[in-house]
């Protein structure tokens, strides 16, 4: 392991230690030579790539992105995380020629945090819808604001939707829950402009 | 059915034309084992390409892990493989507890080996209950769901429900076991090794099933690595990769158990592993069953776990740790953490990224079922299409594994 990390530290990486955990930076440019590198010595396995996202890390000062290959040895017993930097919009080279199963690791990352990888032979989105703008796991990504067109033609926007749960606004359907048996419909507290539910005819 | 590639012959009786035929396969289809769609070309009945479509369970767990408090994330992690609960529970409980660096007591530790060890078993029986419906054989399904209802009985009694367990907690387990739990656990070791031979006979020992499994959808060494395989199937392709052995976490290197590994690559070896890990499994549990001691099954540092009920009504100091856990939980050091684990699957383990609040910055799920199912690519070339649903079956993939 040490002359692997000799040898990415002349590639220009970095290393850091973090709970017995070994993880280097390399600059962008040099990520093939450093899998390279590292499956030469031994760690043949690619376990996993994945994307980070600082953009509301804090304290984060580097760049926003950040994209991880897991890699390891046959025997599991030596691992080693390797670390790319990039910004919005910077690409990196395919790992699919050093190893196949690479591809939907690599869509996986382009999928959920929008980093393209130059030369995979398909990159697509993998996980979410073809119809779906946007990258889910970006921090800039709303948690369940995404107004949803449903296949009868009604529209929800959840914005409003939760507007009329609170009770602030109309909402929706206007219906904001009748008063339970037994109990005046004047002593319920009415909030101001809230619709009623329609008096039953006739009674 | 769509026009694929125009493919020229030129034989001594004269030349003709012929064209591939693009199969569309699920998504919802009994033998994709989920909803699995993949894209097939064939040229008459031998597959020219494949290509699988995953994503239909997408449910985004990851995402809404993160804007949750740690401990609420066990609701989270075994909804993925719905069938292997117990594993994605403890994969991300432990990557947790790496990072706060919680002492789990040893009885805890026992309690979650026999569960998980339990589970597996649950999973393979699943595997081989459904593998060999594909096939076409009916009657193993009900055999196995037989020794899996005992085990859902096991789980019940712990946990309450029968999937979705949310049993494990971090620092510990969510309440000790019952007292039958023990008797169960014992029962099951004594009467299962006969149901197991049993299934050695009725299904390995098959002729038809060797002749349909037997040098079929051969994935070699080499193709296993590239495709980034692990976990059983990898071991059907001569890798003793297993990460109970080789980086042992929760007291695994205290029993005694072999990793079993077979050269042959193919849809029979793949079957064969996972048969003879039941019965190392089996001999896991037995063991950790007498090892069981009476003792604590939680973490007593106030600041992870919730202070015994009865403390509440004496204590201040434990009212607060308590407010304190249940309106904002914990908060870890900033860093990030990733433990493997072995599934019934693959590697499995959480890659977690903390910022020093109580919930977790970034959760990344490496689930073994999506690496393993691209390799289907690879193995089912130049087979025929029956053979391709039996080889998506020896795999084992679970879709809520994969989608995530």
């Amino acid at each position: 392991m040490s002359a692997l990390l000799e040898r990415l530290a002349e590639l220009g990486g970095v290393q850091h230690e973090f709970k017995g955990m070994t993880s280097v930076t390399v600059p962008k440019r040099a990520v093939l030579d450093a899998l390279r590198a590292a499956r030469a010595d031994g760690l043949e396995m690619l376990t996993d790539i994945h994307g980070m996202d600082y953009l509301t890390y804090p304290g984060h000062t580097g760049k926003r992105f950040a994209v991880i290959y897991n890699v390891h040895d046959v025997a599991g017993r030596r691992r080693l995380f390797i670390r790319v930097d990039l910004d919005d919009g910077e690409t990196l080279p395919t790992a699919t020629g050093l190893w196949s199963g690479a591809s939907f690791l690599e869509r996986e990352t382009f999928d959920m945090m929008g980093v393209v990888f130059d030369g995979h032979p398909d990159l697509r989105k993998l996980l979410t819808p073809e119809d779906l703008e946007g990258h889910p796991h970006r921090k800039d990504f709303p948690l369940g604001e995404t107004p949803t067109l449903f296949g009868d033609g009604r529209f929800l926007d959840p914005a409003s939707f939760r507007a009329g749960l609170s009770g602030r606004d109309q909402g929706l359907t206007g219906w904001k829950g009748g008063a339970r048996d037994g109990v005046v419909a004047s002593q319920t507290p009415k909030a101001p402009g809230t619709a009623q539910r329609p008096e039953k005819s006739g009674s | 059915m769509s026009k694929g590639t125009v493919v020229k012959h030129d034989t001594e009786l004269g030349a003709f034309d012929t064209q591939h035929m693009r199969i569309n396969v699920g998504p919802q289809h009994p033998s994709t084992h989920g909803v699995l769609r993949l894209v097939v070309d064939l040229d008459g009945e031998r597959i020219v390409s494949l290509r699988p479509h995953v994503g239909y369970l997408h449910t985004g767990f990851e995402k809404t892990m993160e804007n949750r408090t740690y401990q609420q994330g066990v609701t989270y992690s075994n909804r993925m493989d719905y069938v292997n609960g117990f594993a994605h529970d403890l994969a991300y409980i432990l990557g947790v507890e790496k990072l706060i660096g919680a002492r789990v007591p040893e009885r805890a530790q026992r309690v979650r080996v026999i569960l998980t060890e339990l589970n597996r078993i649950a999973s393979h029986l699943v595997f081989f209950g459904t593998t060999l419906l594909d096939m076409g054989a009916l009657t193993p399904f009900f055999y196995t769901m037989r020794e899996r209802e005992v085990l859902q009985d096991i789980f019940e009694s712990v946990s309450g429900v029968r999937m979705n367990y949310g049993y494990f907690r971090v620092g510990g387990l969510y309440r000790d076991v019952p007292e039958n739990f023990e008797p169960m656990v014992r029962q099951f070791v004594k009467e299962f090794p006969d149901y197991l031979d049993q299934y050695k006979d009725l299904f390995m020992g098959n002729d038809i099933l060797e002749a349909r499994t037997r040098g079929v959808a051969v994935l070699t060494r080499q193709q296993a690595l590239d495709w980034c395989l692990t976990g059983p199937s990898l071991r059907a392709s001569g890798v003793p990769l297993d990460f109970r052995k080789a980086a042992p976490y929760s007291g695994y290197q205290d029993y005694d158990f072999d990793v079993p590994c077979y050269d042959d690559g193919d849809i029979w070896a793949r079957m064969q592993v996972r048969m003879d890990e039941m019965h190392e499994s089996l001999r896991i549990v037995a063991q950790a069953i007498d090892m069981l001691e009476p003792g604590p099954t939680i973490d007593p540092d106030r600041r992870i776990s919730l202070p015994p009920r009865h403390e509440l009504e004496n204590s201040m100091e434990a009212v607060i740790f308590h407010f304190k856990l249940v309106t904002e939980g914990f908060h870890p050091p900033k860093g990030e953490v990733y433990v493997p684990t072995e599934s019934a699957r693959g590697e499995l383990g959480y890659y977690i990224a903390s910022d020093g609040g109580s919930m977790p910055y970034r959760v990344k799920v490496r689930a073994p079922s999506l690496a393993n199912l691209q390799s289907l690519e690879v193995s089912s070339r130049g087979g025929l299409f029956a053979d391709m649903v039996i080889n998506i079956a020896s795999f084992d993939p679970v879709l809520g594994d994969v989608d995530k």
